[in-house]
This record gives C-alpha cells, structure tokens and sequence, in this order.
C-alpha cells in the first residue's frame, strides 16, 4: 500500500471542499457584476441569500483543517496545503462578501434610470473576474507563474479604479443630476477593485503552498 | 553560525567491506540540540558512534576523513579514548542501570575517574540527579535498586549517569523510544534543559520528536546526508525532494 494513502485522500478531499467554495464564490461575484451592471434586483437578492451557503462551508473547511493538523500532524508542503487553504477560504468568504456588498448597491441602483457609467465599469469588473479565476487556477494547477501574474495585474485593477473615480467625478460635475448614483456606483467600483485585492492574496497563498515563499515583497508595489 | 563544538569531515564509515557512511560533513553547533533523522538501516547509530569512537568497539570496521571535538581530530594517532569519551556522553535506547542502587548507578562514572571523598561523590550525585530532572522522584530511595524504578525513570537515571561525569557533548540514540508518552515528554523537556550546558545530538525515529526538540535536523538515507538545515525550515520547507518526501511521511 502507498505510504500515507490515508492522508493523501484527505487532503485531496480539502483540495475538493476548497474548490467547491470557490466555484460557490466565484459564481457569486459573476452574477453580482451581472447584477449591477443589468440593475437586476433579483438576482441581487439571490446572491445576498446564497451567501450563507458560502460561510457555512469555510466553517467546514476549517473544521476539517483543525482536524488534520491535530490528528496528522503535517509537515512541510502538507502543511503548507493546510495553512494555505485556509488563508485562501478566509479570502472566499471575503469574496463572498464583496459580491453581496455589490448586490446592495445593485438593488439600490435598479430602481432608479440606468447609469452613464456602466462601459467604463466594464473594463474593471472584467480585469477582477479574470484575476480571480486565474488565481483559482493557479491554486488547482499549483501554478506559480499565473499566481506572479495574478499578482502583477492587480496595479492594473488599481489604476483602473482610480481612473474610473477620475471620471465619475468629472460626470457629477457636470450633471448633478446624477451625483446620488454616482457615490454608489463609487462604492461599487471600490467591490471590484477589493475583489482583485481578494483574487491576489490568492494568487499569493498558491504560491505559499507550493514554493513556501510568499509573493508580497516581489510582485506588490 | 555559532561556536562549532563537534564537526565531520568528508567522513566514510566501514563494517568490512560495507561502507555505511559516505561522506559526511556537517557541524554540530555547542549548546544546540541537533537531530538525526532517517528511516531504519541509513546510518544514523553509526553516525553517532562514531563522534565518541564507540564503533571502536566493533571488529572489522573503519573510518577515513576527519571528526574533530572542538577543532581536534579524534580518531588523531594516540588520542586518549577513555577521556574522549568522558567528554563526550552517551544514552541508549533501551535504559540500561546497572543491577545497583540508584546512589551507584550515578557514582559508578565518578568513581571510575577516581573519586573517593564521600561528601564530594554526595554532592555530585544529586547534582547530576538535579540536572536529569530525577532528584525529587528518587532522593528518598537513592539506596534501593535502580532496577525498580519506571522505565522512564531509569533512562533519566542513564542520562543523570552520563551527567556525572560533566562531559561535553551529549549522544542520545533514540532515548525515548522505550518510553510512553509521558515520560517522553520529561525527557524531551530535560533536553530543553540540558542544551544549556551541553551540545545534544539525537537520534530519534519520530519526526515530531525531531521537530519539537532540536534546533537543527539533519535527513539521512542510505549512508549519506541528504539534508541538514534548521529544524524550522526542514520541517515547513525543505529544499530537497527525498528529504520533503520523508518529512511528510510519503516513504521511510
Ligand atoms: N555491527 C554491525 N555490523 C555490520 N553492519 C552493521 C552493524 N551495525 C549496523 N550495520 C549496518 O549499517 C547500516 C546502518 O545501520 P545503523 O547505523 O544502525 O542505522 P540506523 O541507526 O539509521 O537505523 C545498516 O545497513 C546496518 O545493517
Ligand atoms: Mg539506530
């Protein structure tokens, strides 16, 4: 028999319950996007109903983890997977949270005319959601050069938010008509770009797990 | 890199014809606690013996390269063996008192190096005692036999014993394996203790023993060392494959 089959299932079935929460929470920051640029109240209210399904299965991960860590004692890259996919639940709850916080924004704003904003948010919320699925990538693969990259893009989100501030800013300005949306829409761009942030301390627990360094002194600025 | 008290030096190790060791340079830090680890049969005991020449001993065998105490080599031509190995210390794996009173057990060494004065051997005795972590649990039976003491008794009694004679460097071959867990845990605690005043080097078969009370670990297999670092960083990033493969129990 294979040495340590026994722990290896286990943590093969982490690696499962880690996905599971990703799928759950990536899902969840799409179809908030989709939300607020659409002004869909329904979906919002889906998403800030789903979220209760991804907090109780960080709770499960955890539980797990606390499990083997005490049971198996792991060393070296297994416990590297350990620590690691705990800080990268920690920051899919977080996900989680960024997609409901965009929700409410999305309620509130499907109620009122459309925005003059929504092509420029575009740009944005599509610069997180690749980062965010590639940061999940890198954590199925243990691919640490799309994690150094995932990282790398993360100036770009951050430019591009604040360049969309610039520009909201410059449109109130004109219209005042508009300025009560546009704080939301201020607001929601923050979500996105917090959801980059996410996708990025991600990328950075991938590269924990498989190199044991961290990302953070070489890739952030 | 601190004081360095006992170092090999491109070390080969025969029985006859079968080299056991193959080149083998590692330092061992003074009042570190340093663990050997490696699955059964890679050479650890044979390493350990041969930092006090205990493989001496053993018929056939043979060593080329250096093994140095405190920068002199101690396989050098004329070196004094018994002194050498009254500096440098050993416990077994199986507590091995000798058929006599705890008092004895401990005075045994003492005597050997000749002293007499009664009051001075007393004095020593509970000293080393104290040190071993065994004094309360014995001082009121230190005239019956060491042979009625726990298993975990007696091996701390071995350990006081080895202290008698104030040696240097400390060699434990897997000190705890006889031993339940409780009595493991006080010997691992001493060990925290002893490094005090003394450079350990342990062999031990328990990953989590290594881990919990060396300073530095060093990975052997098949004769040769694989691996030797900080026990922190050994045991949550290891550079080399076999040594990460053997950490997380993956063969061994
Ligand atoms: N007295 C001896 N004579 C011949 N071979 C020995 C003797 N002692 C150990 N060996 C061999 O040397 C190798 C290393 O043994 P040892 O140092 O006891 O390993 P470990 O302590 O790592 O289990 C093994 O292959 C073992 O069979
Ligand atoms: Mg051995």
């Amino acid at each position: 028999m294979e040495q340590r089959a026994h722990f290896t299932r286990k943590l093969e079935e982490l690696k499962l319950m880690v996905l599971r929460m990703a799928a759950l929470a990536e899902s969840a920051v799409h179809k908030s996007v989709k939300a607020f640029l659409e002004g869909d109240a329904d979906l919002a209210e889906e998403i800030i109903k789903g979220d209760s399904a991804i907090n109780d299965l960080e709770d499960e991960i955890d539980a797990f983890n606390l499990e083997l860590l005490a049971l198996d004692q792991p060393m070296a890259v297994d416990l590297r997977t350990i620590v690691g996919s705990m800080r990268i639940t920690v920051n899919l709850e977080r996900l989680g949270d960024e997609a409901v916080n965009l929700s409410h924004r999305a309620m509130f704003l499907s109620s009122r005319p459309p925005l003059p904003f929504n092509s420029k948010m575009e740009k944005l919320s599509e610069t997180s959601k690749a980062m965010l699925a590639d940061s999940l990538r890198a954590f199925v693969d243990g691919d640490v050069r799309l994690a150094e990259q995932v990282c790398r893009t993360d100036d770009e989100a951050d430019r591009l938010t604040i360049q969309l501030l610039k520009e909201f800013i410059n449109d109130m300005v004109t219209e005042s008509r508009i300025v009560e949306r546009g704080v939301h829409a201020i607001i929601a761009a923050r979500h996105l770009e917090r959801i980059a942030d996410l996708a990025t301390n991600i990328a950075e627990s991938v590269a924990f797990i498989v190199e044991g360094d961290s990302l953070k002194h070489n890739c952030r600025g | 890199m601190g004081n360095i008290k006992v170092s090999s030096e491109n070390l080969d190790f025969y029985y006859s014809d079968f080299k056991a060791l193959e080149d083998i340079t590692m330092d061992f830090e003074a009042n570190k606690v340093t663990a050997l680890i490696g699955p059964s049969g890679c050479g650890k005991s044979t390493f350990l013996r041969c930092i006090n020449r205990m493989n001496d001993l053993i018929a056939g065998t043979r060593v080329d390269g250096r093994m140095t105490l405190d920068g002199e080599n101690i396989y050098a031509q004329g070196l004094d063996v018994v002194s050498l190995r009254r500096r440098i210390g050993m416990v077994f794996q199986k507590p091995n008192p000798f058929p006599k009173t705890v008092f004895e057990n401990v005075a045994y060494g003492l005597r050997v190096n000749g002293l007499k004065d009664k009051a001075l051997l007393e004095e020593r005795v509970e000293e080393s005692l104290k040190g071993a972590a065994l004094w309360d649990e014995v001082k009121d039976r230190l005239n019956t036999s060491a042979l009625g003491l726990s298993g975990g008794q007696q091996q701390r009694l071995c350990i006081a014993r080895a202290l008698a004679v104030e040696p240097e460097v400390l060699l434990m071959d897997e000190p705890a394996s006889a031993l339940d867990p409780i009595a493991t845990q006080k010997i691992e605690d001493l060990i925290h203790e002893l490094k005090k005043n003394f450079t350990i080097i342990i062999v031990t078969h328990s990953m989590q023993q290594a881990a919990r009370v060396s300073d530095k670990t060093a990975f052997f297999y098949m004769g040769r060392l694989i691996e030797v670092d900080s026990t922190k960083q050994m045991f949550t990033k290891p550079k080399n494959k076999q040594t990460e493969d053997y950490i997380t129990g993956r063969f061994g």
